[in-house]
């Protein structure tokens, strides 16, 4: 076999950029092998985009072989979670901005079945996060406090303190600066930020406990199966919600007119795909769960 | 000459023909995929095959050498390629045939 090793500089970087999109696992375990035929064939540009393409199916379908099952299942707890948690926060401004401000598209059936069928899914979602997540939550507590390790218990108590700090602080806010028609629209922007700074903060801190702790068994095969039924619910509420905006755009004169469809566009992209991402990280943590 | 359904040719079926003889690393496989079946096989398409091929357990990593890590077909992988090919030259035997047929006719 000839030697050639012809990879210049720029296309060795180019490579290594390429490279650096693939999941860390896939990574580690081919990466120096794909440098190494890059080098044996000069690589280049094409080449180089070639393999930055293909690093979006090794994302989306990760090769088995590669994954800790166990690791596998938390991942997809923190993913589902955290999607979960931001699209409840997106469909809560939405909420905001259309139901509790009287855009209800009158006489149009689908919008008005659409905010029911995106209430009930948003309670199931609520419901599964708990029921799932509760157990797992108490046997990390417990490990925590029994091995007397102060940050983990620290991180464990976020989901608890995060949003109890954040209601304290709308409520001081709504008390110092609210008015007879509420808040100015200035602060109704920072609040919302705040409470999405406090959804991933309390998110955050049991992906964070489980990344240290890396807890097994029975209580995360639960929670990974009631984060399956959380992403089913998350997608039905994503299609209602989605349902509910072109209905109102369509039927509702006020709606339509009060909001520009850069934003509207810009809510749907983020829906779909917070929902896409919890399905695909749902669906990988439920076949890992399937396999132990 | 590059035909116009190379696009169509299937990777992992081109690198389980590759790896039939005996095994071979990357670069072995690019160059004899290359070679012998005139299809041109990028880093990040061989090695995304290489991966499936490895998860479905039709070809096995042998231990590398300077970076370079040769695989083997497994028997499954055999039995698999063999499948295959015998599809592939039922397909081909009946397209020639039903072309002889057609030119025939078109001839008389």
């Amino acid at each position: 076999m000839g030697a050639p090793p012809v990879l210049r500089p720029g296309s060795a970087r180019l490579a290594r950029a390429a490279l650096r999109l693939y999941p860390p696992a896939w990574r580690a375990r081919y990466g120096a092998e794909v440098l190494a035929l890059l080098d044996d064939t000069g690589g280049g540009v094409p080449a180089a985009l070639g393999l930055a393409w293909r690093a979006l199916p090794a994302w989306i379908w990760p090769p088995r072989q590669l994954h800790d099952q166990d690791a596998r299942m938390r991942a997809s707890l923190g993913t589902v979670l955290l999607s979960g948690a931001m699209l409840a926060g997106v469909d809560l401004v939405f909420a905001q901005l259309t139901q509790f401000q009287g855009f209800r598209a009158h006489g149009s059936p689908v919008v008005i079945g659409s905010y029911a069928i995106f209430d009930a899914a948003m309670a199931v979602c609520a419901l599964a996060a708990a029921g799932g997540g509760l157990p797992l939550w108490l046997v990390m507590l417990r490990r925590a406090r029994r091995e007397h390790r102060a940050r983990e218990t620290a991180y464990l108590m976020l989901p608890v303190v995060a949003p109890a700090a954040y209601l304290a602080t709308v409520a001081a806010v709504a008390r110092v600066l609210g008015g007879p028609d509420g808040v100015s629209a200035g602060v109704f922007f920072a609040v919302t930020l705040l409470g999405f700074g406090a959804a991933a903060a309390a998110c955050a801190g049991p992906v964070l406990a489980m990344r240290r702790l890396r807890p097994r068994g029975p209580a995360v095969q639960l929670a990974v199966r009631a984060a399956g039924v959380a992403t089913a619910a998350i997608v039905v509420a994503a299609a209602a919600s989605a349902t509910a905006l072109t209905g109102l755009c369509l039927w509702a004169r006020g709606f339509a007119g009060y909001h520009s469809g850069a934003v509207l566009s810009g809510y749907l992209a983020v829906v779909a795909g917070l929902a896409m991402t919890a399905t695909v990280s749902a669906r990988r943590g439920s076949r890992a769960a399937r396999s132990r | 000459m590059t035909s116009r359904l190379d696009r169509w040719a299937d990777p992992p079926l081109l690198v389980l023909a590759s790896l039939a003889d005996e095994p071979k690393h990357g670069y072995a496989i690019t160059q004899d995929v290359a070679e012998s079946m005139g299809v041109t096989l990028g880093a990040g398409t061989l090695y995304a095959v290489i991966s499936r091929l490895e998860a479905q357990g039709l070809i096995e990593p042998l231990d590398a050498v300077d970076r370079r890590r040769p695989y083997r077909i497994t028997a499954a992988g055999a039995e698999a390629l063999a499948q295959q090919s015998s599809r592939m030259s039922s397909v081909a035997s009946l397209a020639q045939a039903r072309l002889r047929s057609r030119l025939g006719t078109a001839g008389a």
